[in-house]
């Protein structure tokens, strides 16, 4: 096999403006893909990681269940259960309230395990006592009550919630909370909410069972796990996994498409091998004549053009390969800072991430394409009628 | 036991009109082991078909070709590639070589195809060339040797295999008849001292006469 190389090696040295254009074709196709390819993959690293930055994988978020259109509801049980998993599982309530002034906010009824598994921390004021009326609110929140209530830390707040009787009729209850502290902002939804404590949250709104449940994990790893066992109680999960996964489900698709595309360049090297290899065939039609008739088999014959594409293939791999590195290069040194600058958006490490996977698919692709170019024309050189070849000069 | 042995053996033509060419008719022929015989016979009489049928190069249209007495199933490309590889050689009018590769490449080709480990063949094909006087030009291309030169290398190249059967096509008919007496006599050397069978097809009347039997065939037909 090996000397069928050389051989071959020895027919494409021989032709080498021509050898030289295919190996061009081919490999401009494989550098469009893989620069695209790096391009996707690039935006779905940077979303990926901003997603991580700013969530906390460790942290699985449980809401009430649906199942057969009955809703599975977080009952004390539940709870119980749900607490096997997790090294901090903190469950709520929530209720929205509205102000005199008609600002509506959500408020969280929370204990200190809550605190922790959020990793709440307080901006200003104090952390309120278990018992008390007392309310902590989000940095935005807080923001809004000094403006529109203008309520400070220290100041009381008054405060309506709407609660449904029996027969479904309204009650309004009034609440005067006081105001115990403020967090620090976080850029999540915990700085549109208030907090209050558990216990209290529940004897005003008469609720037996809970909202929703924080569970904090040790470590990140252990999250599937977890999240199967706590949704086979019925229960609902969400992390900030989901968002890593539909941003990789959405890029590699987007991926996929793009490179579909500029794999279209491909064809184009793919139809100059089969060009290129049957006119080789036809200039060689003598000597493959006589190859026959020296004892090549028809699979001697189309071994010897195979391997010269598998040649072409792998040499059109690694230039494409090269080419793609060298052009993802530039999308990334050219389009980041004009991204940066036309976007506004925070600066990032790389637009473009080139990793194994995309070289190896880059090489294959060419070395696929390469072999199947060579079939069709290996195949008319086998099958060539050897007293017509001879015949032929 | 006949080397070469044709019964009834026909090739013909037809074409889309319904005009028949008539390439070979009911040839039967026998040819002995160790022969050297040699086939006359005006242009476009069948010559090569007739070598291109027994060369297995070739199908015929009816009749059937016997070597070692055992009849060549055309239609089983294997045993033809075997009996390509290892009982017959060829030597073709001109344009014999591959023109990319060396002397010595030519002559350890059809070794290559019939598998002889790498070592065996380069010796081989040392001893080959040094057997038609060309060991010193190896390494050169077809296009750095003269027509006659080219010829003694093919002939080195029909030899690779240690074939019984040597089929030539008028392998003097591109050459000079000083350099044609040169192949003939290498030829006849073969045939005395190896025992190779030669048919060999040609215009030359040297080779004619350095043959053992003269067969003449015109318009597909042997006329003796
Ligand atoms: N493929 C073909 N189609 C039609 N006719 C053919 C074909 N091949 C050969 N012939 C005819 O068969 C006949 C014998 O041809 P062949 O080549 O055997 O002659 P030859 O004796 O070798 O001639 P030369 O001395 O010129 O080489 C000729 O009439 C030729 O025209
Ligand atoms: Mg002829």
């Amino acid at each position: 096999m090996i000397e069928a190389f050389l051989l071959a090696m020895r027919q494409l040295q021989t032709k080498k403006v021509r050898t030289l254009l295919i190996l061009l074709g081919i490999s401009v196709g494989v550098a469009a893909v893989v620069g695209v390819t790096s391009l996707g993959e690039g935006i779905r690293v940077n979303a990926v990681e901003e997603i991580e930055k700013s969530h906390d994988l460790t942290l699985i978020e449980v809401s009430p269940g649906v199942s057969n259109g009955n809703i599975i509801l977080i009952t004390e049980s539940k709870v119980r259960a749900v607490r096997e998993y997790g090294s901090v599982v903190a469950p709520y309530v929530k209720d929205a309230y509205v102000t005199p002034n008609k600002t509506y906010f959500e408020v969280n009824g929370i204990s200190a395990e809550y605190m922790d598994a959020k990793n709440l921390q307080l901006e200003a004021g104090m952390w309120l006592e278990e018992g008390t009326y007392q309310i902590v609110l989000g940095s935005d929140i807080g923001e809004k009550f000094s403006k529109i209530e203008g309520v400070e830390i220290g100041n009381a707040i008054d405060a309506r919630i709407r609660l449904y009787g029996e027969e479904g009729r309204a009650i309004d209850k009034d609440i005067t909370f006081m105001i115990a502290g403020r967090l620090k902002p976080t850029g999540t939804d915990t700085d549109d909410q208030a907090f209050i404590d558990m216990n209290i949250a529940r004897e005003l709104t008469g609720k037996d069972v809970y909202d929703g449940i924080m569970v904090k994990l040790d470590k990140s790893g252990q999250a599937p796990a977890v999240r199967t066992a706590i949704e086979k109680l019925g229960l609902t999960c969400y992390s900030a996994q989901d968002e890593i996964d539909s941003v990789n489900k959405i890029m590699n698709a987007v991926t996929l498409v793009l490179a579909f595309f500029s794999s279209i360049s491909l064809i184009v090297g793919g139809l100059m091998i089969i060009n290129t290899m049957i006119v080789s065939v036809y200039e060689r039609t003598h000597e493959i004549g006589i190859t026959k008739a020296i004892g090549a088999s028809e699979s001697d014959i189309i071994r010897l053009f195979l391997s010269e594409c598998i040649i072409i293939g792998v040499l059109g791999g690694i230039l494409g390969d090269l080419l793609g590195v060298i052009f993802s290069i530039l999308i990334d040194t050219v389009g980041r800072p004009m991204l940066i600058a036309q976007l506004g958006i925070a600066d990032f490490e790389h637009l473009t991430v080139i990793n194994i996977q995309i070289l190896a698919a880059g090489f294959l692709i060419s070395l696929v394409i390469s072999v199947i170019a060579g079939i069709y024309p290996a195949w008319r050189g086998a099958k060539l009628d050897p007293v017509k070849a001879l015949r032929q000069l | 036991m006949w080397m070469v042995e044709t019964q009834g053996l026909s090739k013909y033509y037809t074409f889309g009109s319904g005009n028949q060419v008539v390439a070979l008719n009911d040839v039967n022929l026998t040819v002995e082991s160790g022969e050297f015989v040699s086939i006359m016979g005006p242009s476009g009489s069948g010559k090569s078909t007739l070598l291109n049928i027994v060369g297995c190069l070739d199908k015929p249209t009816s009749g059937d070709v016997y070597i070692d007495d055992a009849k060549i199933d055309y239609g089983n490309a294997g045993s033809l590639v075997q009996l390509h590889r290892q009982t017959m050689g060829f030597v073709f009018q001109g344009f014999n070589l591959i023109s990319t590769m060396n002397a010595m490449e030519n002559v350890w080709y059809p070794m290559y195809f019939n598998k002889v480990p790498k070592p065996e063949r380069k010796k081989r094909a040392e001893e080959l060339l040094e057997s038609v006087g060309l060991r010193d030009r190896a390494l050169h291309l077809p296009s750095e040797l003269s027509g006659g030169e080219q010829q003694r290398v093919a002939i080195a190249r029909s030899l690779a295999n240690h074939p019984r059967l040597i089929l030539a096509d008028e392998p003097t008919g591109n050459i000079d008849s000083r350099t044609g007496k040169m192949i003939i006599d290498l030829m006849k050397k073969l045939n005395k001292e190896q025992g190779i069978t030669f048919i060999v097809t040609t215009h030359d009347k040297a080779m004619a006469n350095n043959a053992d039997r003269v067969i003449t065939i015109t318009d597909g037909e042997i006329v003796d």
